[in-house]
Formats: structure tokens, sequence, C-alpha cells
């Protein structure tokens, strides 16, 4: 080692010296930069990184409302909520979703085949939300899974609400059904209702009340660790359950005419006289709402809305029919209010109506002799209303009947209501393209006279005409939501029906005469229902029965099903004082008499007797 | 020319005798303190953690105590060998290193280690004796000697790669050529160089550690990717404000969104928790500690005591810079820890061999007289 002078080493020093004071700077001035920095982000934009570190953290989760119940009249449940089991799958925290769905699919738990559907899901989902694999797991499968859990990281079973209808398919066009929210319902209502909610009501009650039923979500904030897990709940807002329904439905009533049709396709609307209340809304073939609670399958979906038989269409409102000879009577009193017929004189009918210039007649189903008003109700004799209708004309016969509401909704409280026609030239002008067909036909005019051609009406337009024939003039709209039970205040709020005066200034002696038809009807012999109900029922009616295709004079049997008369009939009970009005359609039955009446009966039957036992009480 | 205004009082005798230096012991002790508090909370409260931390720190503490008992006259004569020996064993890693987690940076000999932080010790020792033995200031050629001896394990390091240590290690040997009076011209002529070797560096390096200054520059580019540990890191630093949210009740930390923070961002966790007054302590005690150690090589006898107090010193400096230079987001992520605060054994070890070296050249006389 060489030695070196002090005056080297001096140098040496102060060289090192003056280097170290420039690192000292140097150091303090770093110092000041990284102070510097941590002055900018702890203090100046100290709020902004606040706001991100909770934004980081807090998780607002969504609490969806319980839907509300829905009862009948007489609070017996028709819809209520029930915890169901389903299998669900959050795409982003699965190791390996192909192996995992073929694992599901060995444990039978969801179909081999349906795996390829359930990926297109997980593609379509963001990756952190959650998608059900399958619904409605049965504890044994819940019991499978649970067995398994460890295999199956970022799937479980979870418990939700789903919509459930005790009664299954009695109710089903009644009440509707709710199903999975699409886009369109969206558009129809607030999304910020169905926060973590998955079921919506898409038809009748459910999705015409909807707004009562859904309630308001309620939500948590939580304290969520980088992998989501909750640590901690920090604010809880709960949710208000839906408000209750409590609908105008007799369900025992309901149930009747349930029984009473059988596996016949049809109808029935049952109203209550005073009020317009609907007692029974029944459609047939029916489906199981349950199953659209749970959700579809496609497939499943299409052979319901492809069934021929259309178990899906609500007949009771949306089936529109020829009233056939259901409407007789409301011509009949229009004759009369016209002057056109004279109660006490009796027309001779000899089975067949002439037009001039038609070379066919005009047949009527029988040969019925001499017959007045009461007797031609009764009898249910076409001849006679041919010539009433002649007589009237198209333009005045429609004028009268749409008093009745008939080619006019009832503005009932479900949707998907048609309207039903009352035809006259106008309404043949606006609704046919070709010249020849927009003029209106006297024959035409001649068959609207037993309710056959374009005129058309939905059951239950023929229940509010009914009920306007039985109360006189005087009817409420047709009503099915009774009251509302709001769930937070506990207070019910009763729905009152309008009462229309439909029709005004009948003179009551007319009113008695239609009524003395229709009592004829049923009570007497000749009657088109005499014998099916008991005697001297308080009941007065109509049957009626609309062609489907014109068959001459070959019995009932030899005719193919789908080619046999639908059968109808209307009715009312008591006579002197409505209670409740009736109107039956029985698709292809062959006639209201031997389809539709067998019905009627049954229901009267019930519900006379039911009335008997409750005035005796 | 007399230094008597940064003249260093005889210590405790007793001290001097075992060869500490009681302010930077003291200065030790509030750092692992801070440390073992912020290693607590970083672990979401597992006190094995703890416990792990305070052996690594009696280790190191012992580590310092026998590294300060050697005069700086024997780690003169030991420096050469030293560096060849961390030399070799750097041949070594390239050949047939342990890869973990894509770096190729450990060796396996009975035990497991880093030869690259046995150079952090190496190089300054080596690059002082060299340049203590010419005269100052350095000619041409022990300059260019000098750059050899800093970039050749600097260069293998960064192989690995491990840029953080390169750096430091690069550090430790340049400052100590700056510090013998090299000509300034040199200097800028060496800067114009590193500046213009950029884009040649920027070609050379790992596409991981380009991704890293990319995301650097703008870390909101990859939110949930590369920019992830920077955005969650000023997240949790600028959330703790002034006075920061207590104890264990920092939610970037504890709910686990700040990644790596017992080790490069334990800064963060600090911040969070503490707020800008805690971290300002920090800071203080950091400078002290810096400080301290220059004071030491000013006050030192020789030449090379001198070169190397102060580079141990700088490089300290450096150490602390470039991690909170990475967690507040001034400087790329380069993955240096929080000096003797972050978990991880052989750094803390490391570092505190080196400011036992620091400890032996306050306390040991030289025999060379003036």
């Amino acid at each position: 080692m060489e030695f070196k002078s002090s005056n080297t080493q001096e140098v040496e020093k102060e060289v090192f010296l003056s280097r170290i004071l420039f690192c000292s700077i140097a150091i303090l001035i770093l110092a000041t930069i990284i102070i510097t920095r941590l002055f900018f982000l702890m203090v100046i934009e100290s709020d902004q990184y606040k706001l991100r570190s909770l934004n980081n953290t807090i998780r607002m989760q969504s609490l969806p409302a319980s839907r509300g119940l829905i009862y009948d009249r007489n609070k017996n449940v028709l819809a209520n909520n029930q915890p169901i089991f389903q299998l669900e799958m959050i795409p982003e925290q699965v190791l390996d979703v192909d192996t995992s769905l073929e694992q599901l699919a060995d444990l039978d738990l969801i179909k081999k085949n349906n795996i390829d559907n359930i990926k297109q899901r997980i593609d379509k989902n963001l990756q952190f939300k959650s998608i059900v694999l399958r619904r409605n797991l049965s504890e044994r499968e819940v019991a499978v899974f649970a067995n398994n859990r460890n295999n199956f990281k970022g799937i479980d079973i979870k418990s939700r609400l789903s919509r459930h209808y005790p009664k299954g398919e009695i109710f089903s066009h009644a009440l509707g059904y709710v199903g999975a929210i699409s886009g369109g319902d969206y558009a129809r209502f607030d999304p910020s209702f169905y926060t973590g909610k998955e079921q919506i009501g898409k038809t009748s009650i459910e999705r015409n009340y909807e707004p009562y039923l859904r309630g308001k979500p309620g939500n948590q904030k939580l304290l969520v660790n980088v992998k989501g897990r909750i640590m901690e709940r920090i604010d809880q807002h709960p949710f208000l359950p839906g408000n209750n329904l409590i609908l105008t439905i007799d369900s025992e009533l309901q149930e009747t005419a349930y029984k009473a049709m059988g596996k016949q396709k049809g109808a029935v609307v049952i109203l209550d006289a005073s009020n317009g209340e609907i007692l029974v809304m029944l459609s047939s073939p029916s489906f199981d709402p349950n199953k659209f609670s749970f959700g579809l399958t496609q497939k499943e979906f299409s052979t319901l809305s492809k069934n021929k038989n259309k178990p899906l269409f609500n007949r009771a409102i949306a089936g529109q029919y020829p009233p056939g000879s259901t409407i007789k009577p409301m011509i009949a009193l229009g004759a009369l209010e016209m002057g056109i017929i004279d109660p006490d004189v009796f027309m001779p009918c000899e089975g067949r109506f002439f037009l001039p210039n038609y070379s066919r007649p005009f047949n009527d189903w029988s040969t019925h002799g001499a017959v007045n008003v009461v007797r031609a109700i009764q009898a249910s004799c076409d001849v006679y209303f041919y010539k009433i209708a002649n007589e009237m004309g198209i333009d005045k016969m429609s004028h009268f009947l749409k008093q009745f509401n008939l080619g006019a909704p009832t503005q009932v409280d479900v949707d998907s209501e048609k309207n039903g026609v009352m035809p006259n030239k106008e309404w043949k002008r606006n609704n046919f393209t070709s010249r020849e067909n927009q003029s209106w036909y006297k024959g035409e005019t001649v068959i609207a006279g037993i309710g056959q051609g374009y005129m058309l009406a939905t059951p239950l337009q023929l229940a509010l005409a009914t009920a306007i024939i039985a109360n006189k003039g005087q009817a409420h709209k047709p009503h099915m939501l009774k009251a509302i039970e709001f769930t937070n205040s506990g207070e019910i709020q009763l729905i009152e029906s309008e009462s229309i005066d439909y029709i005004s200034s009948i003179d009551d002696k007319n009113w008695d005469l239609i009524h003395e038809g229709m009592t004829a009807v049923i009570n007497e012999r000749r009657g088109t229902a005499y014998g099916i109900f008991p005697d001297n029922s308080p009941i007065a009616g109509k049957t009626g029965s609309s062609q489907v295709f014109s068959i001459d004079k070959r019995s009932g049997d030899e005719v193919p099903e789908e080619l046999r008369d639908h059968g109808l009939f209307i009715g009312f009970a008591p006579i002197d004082k409505p209670e409740i009005i009736v109107s039956i359609i029985v698709e292809n039955g062959g006639g209201g008499r031997i389809a539709a009446a067998p019905v009627a009966e049954k229901i009267f039957t019930s519900y006379l007797e039911g009335s008997e036992t409750n005035n005796a009480n | 020319m007399q230094t008597n205004q940064f003249q260093l009082k005889t210590g405790n005798i007793l001290a001097d005798r075992a060869h500490i230096d009681m302010p930077l012991l003291s200065a030790f002790f509030i750092i692992f303190l801070i440390s073992g508090i912020a290693i607590f909370s970083a672990s979401n409260g597992n006190s094995n953690f703890v416990i792990d931390h305070s052996i690594n720190i009696a280790i190191s503490i012992i580590a310092m105590t026998i590294a300060a008992q050697l005069s700086p006259m024997s780690y003169e004569r030991i420096a050469p060998w030293l560096y060849f020996l961390c030399l070799m064993l750097l041949i070594m890693v390239l050949v047939f290193g342990e890869t973990r987690n894509n770096a190729t940076r450990w060796l396996n000999l009975g035990i497991t280690f880093q030869p690259s932080e046995l150079m952090k010790i190496a190089m300054p020792l080596m690059i002082a004796r060299y340049i203590a033995t010419g005269t100052l200031p350095p000619t041409n050629i022990s300059i260019f000697i000098s750059l050899l001896i800093v970039l050749l394990p600097t260069a293998m390091i960064l192989l690995q790669p491990d840029l953080g240590t390169s750096i430091l290690i690069a550090f430790s040997g340049l400052v100590i050529v700056f510090l013998s009076g090299i000509k300034k011209r040199y200097l800028f002529t060496g800067l114009l160089f590193f500046i213009a070797s950029l884009p040649f560096i920027w070609k050379n390096i790992h596409p991981f550690q380009q991704k890293r200054v990319l995301t650097f520059l703008d870390p909101e580019q990859d939110p949930l990717g590369a920019g992830y540990h920077i955005i969650q890191s000023k997240i949790a630093i600028g959330s703790g404000g002034l006075f920061g949210k207590g104890w264990m009740n920092g939610t970037q930390g504890q709910l686990d969104f700040l990644p790596e923070r017992t080790t490069d961002f334990i800064f963060s966790i600090l911040a969070e928790e503490f707020g800008l007054v805690g971290v300002i302590v920090i800071v203080i005690v950091y400078l002290f500690i810096v400080g301290r150690g220059l004071l030491i090589a000013i006050n030192s006898q020789d030449l090379f005591s001198r070169l190397v107090a102060s580079s141990i010193s700088l490089t300290f400096f450096i150490y602390v810079f470039v991690n909170m230079g990475m967690t507040t987001g001034i400087l790329p992520v380069v993955g240096v820890p929080l000096p003797l605060i972050s978990k991880g054994g052989t750094s803390s070890v490391t570092l505190m061999i080196g400011l036992g070296i620091l400890m032996s050249i306050r306390t040991h006389k030289r025999l060379i007289s003036k």
C-alpha cells in the first residue's frame, strides 16, 4: 500500500467533502419531492382517493321485495311465494366451466343436452353476475350437491322466493303468471323496482296489478374484501313487501265451474249481478302457471304455445264467438221497443224463411208453428227472428245491440280483452277491401237476427249483456279486483266499480216479457233448456249454438268434433232479484242445449244450494 | 482544512468497545418497532408473521454486531476476494440458478440464497478499495476499470432479471466514483452516454420490465392488470389523509386490495393507517440514519472508510427513495423493499451488515497516522 502525502490527503478530503455536500443537497431535494408527493396524495387529492377506497370495498346489494299475495273474495290464497332451491353459478369464480358442467351433468343435476344452452348464457352474461343453472331442485338433489360442494368452486345452491299457485291450472287465466323479466318488461316498468329480481307479472292480474304486487326493493351496504367476500353489513334499508290483492273471484264457484267444464274446451264467466264483480273466470283447457314460475325451457313453451287447443289463450276475455241464439232476447227487446212486434200477436213458423231474390231459404233448426215473442225466445224460433231482423234492418239492430256493450270492450281490469264485432253497413265498408264485399246484403241482416254472420262476442261481453238484461238496463263494469291490502299500513282499500245505465227508457213491460221468455227456456216444456235444470228453478237463461261449419241435417255424432257447433248459454238467477250472471261457451260441444246448459245447471245448482245454506244459517 | 463543525464526539465507552453506535442503534429500534406494527397490520393481525419477522430482526442485529467487530482495514483487505467470490456466484446463478416467478436469482448450495444480496456489500467495498489505492482524482484508466467493476455484476443481475437490485448495486459503486472527485465533464459525458444508450437498454430488458415502465407512465391504462398495484397503492396512501384510518383500520390493506403489502408495498399500509403525519415521522427517522451515516463518513480517517461509509449511507437513502417513489407512483415498480420495514430476511440482513460496517468505521481507530 503506497503512502500518500498529507497534502494529497487534504485535497482528497476537500474534494470528497464538496461531493458529500452535493449529495446531501440532492438527498434533501429528493426527500422534499417525496414529501411533496405525499402531501399531494394525502391532503390535496385525499378526498378522491378516500372515495375510491370506499368504492373498492362497499357493495350495494339489492334486497328484492317479496311479491304481494293474491286472495279470492273469501281470503283463500290463490298465489303466494315459496322458497325454492336453485343451482347458481358465478362464471368468473369457476376454474373450469366445461368440466364443472360435465360433472354436474354426471350427478344428474343438469341435463347433458342443456350444457350448450347454459354455455351460451354464460357467454352472454356478465362474468361476475350469478346465473341460474337449474331451478327448483328437489330435496334429494340439494343433498346430492351438498355432498359434492367442494368440487364446485363458484357454484352453489341459493334459496329464492318463487311464485306459487296452490290451485294450479284452475285459476291460471284469471290470475295470469309470472316469468323472467324481458327487455320489453323493462320498457313498461321502471327497472329500479326490479333490482335483484327475476320475476315479473306476464298476464292477467299478475300483469295488470304489477305495480301493486311488486313492492319496493331494499338494499344493503356491504363491506367486501378483494374477492367479494362479505365482511360486514354496514347499512340496511329493508324491502317493502308487495301489496296483497283480494280478488272478486269465488274460488269455490270457480272450482265448480272447472269441474263442470271437465275436459271440454271453452270458457265460463260468472258475474255478481249487483256489482259487476267477476266471480268466475275460467278458460279451458288451461296450463300450470307454476311451471312458468320455475322458468319454462324454450321447448316447453313452444309445446304450450303451439298446442292446437291453445291452453295459453284466455277464451273468457279474448275468445270471440258468434253469439248465436243468445242474442235473441236482446233483439226481441229492440223489436218490442221499436214497435216491430206485438207481444200478443202469434206469427207462424214453417221452418223456413224466404227473402225475395234469394234462391235458398233461411232454415230454422225446427218447425215451431205459431209463436209470439215469449214463445220465440223459449223455443229459440229462428224464423220469428229472421222476420224481425229483416224488418229492423242491420243499422238499427246494430245501434240497439251496441247499448248492451256488444262490439266494445267491457273495460275489465285485465289485459288483452277483445272487442268482438257488432256489424253494420259502415263496419262492412271499413273492414273489407273489395267493393263487392263492402256492400251489405239483406241475407246478412237476416242471419244477424239469430246471432250468426259477422257478429262476434266474447264470453265476458255476453256476461255483461246478460247482466244488463237481468238488471233491466243497468249494470256495473265487470272487474276482478275487490280490494288492495296495503302491507305497510295494513289499510284495505276497496275497489268499487262504476255503475252504468247502459240502456235507459225501456218500457218495464218489455223487460218483463224478455225475462218471461228466458224463464220459459229453463222451466217450460219446449224451452230449449227444459228438463236440464230442476223443475221451477229460479233461473232465466238462453241457449245458443253457433255454427262453425254449415252442415245440413246431420246428427251430431257423425260430425267430426272440430266441426261441431259451439254451445252457448247465458243466464241469471234468481229471476226477480238477480244475484249471479252466467255466461258459458263450450267449443265444438254440439249446441247450447247439449253442451253448455248442463254446465250451467251444475253451476247454478251449486250456487243456489250454497246460498240456501247461507240463508238457512 | 479543519472539519470541526462536523466532529463527532466520542461516544459511550462501553458502546465503543462493543463497536456499536448508539444513535444508529436507537434509530434501528424505532424502525423495527414501526416494522412490527406494520407487518402485524399488513398480515391482517397474523402474529406468526410478526414472530418470523422478529426472528429476522434478531438475526439482522446479530449480523450487524458481527459486521461491526471487523475493522475497516480487514474489510479493505477482503474486498477483492469477496467481490470475485460474488462474481463467481453470480455466474453460477446464470448457469444453474434456481428459477422462481420467472426470475433466476437463487443459488442452492446447501442453503438457498441470492448472491446478488451479497454483492450489495461487496460492491462498495471493492470500488472503495480500488479507488482509494490510486490517486485522486482518479485517472481515466482507473475510471474505466471502476466502471467495469460496477457494470459487470450489474449486467449479470439485470439478466436474472432483477432491475431493483441491479440499480441499487450500480448506484452503490458509481456513487463512490462520483465522490472520488471524478471530473464534472466526465459526469456529463457519462450522463449523455447513459441517455443515448436508453433505447438500447429498452430493447434488451425483459418485456415484463418494459410493461412495468409503461404502466408506471400510465397506470390507469390497465387498472386490473399491470396498473393494479400502483393504483391500489395510491388509493391506500391517498385515502390515509392527514392522520390515517388508524392501526388495523385501513380498508385497502385489511380487505386485501393492496397486493404485496408485507413486502414492497408496506409503505402504503403505513400511509393508509397512520396518515401523512405518520409517514413524515418515518421519513425523518430514515433521514436521521442517512445523515448519521454521512457524518460517520466525513469523520472517518481514511479514504476507504469515507467512501464505503458514504456509499452505504447514500445507497440506503436510494433504497428509501425508490421504494417510496414507486409506492406513490412517481417511479416505476422495480421491486425495491422499504429498508428494514418490509418483510424479507435476506435484504434486512445485508442492509444490517452494511450498517454494521458503518458502525465499524465509526468505532475503530485506524492505526495509520495522518
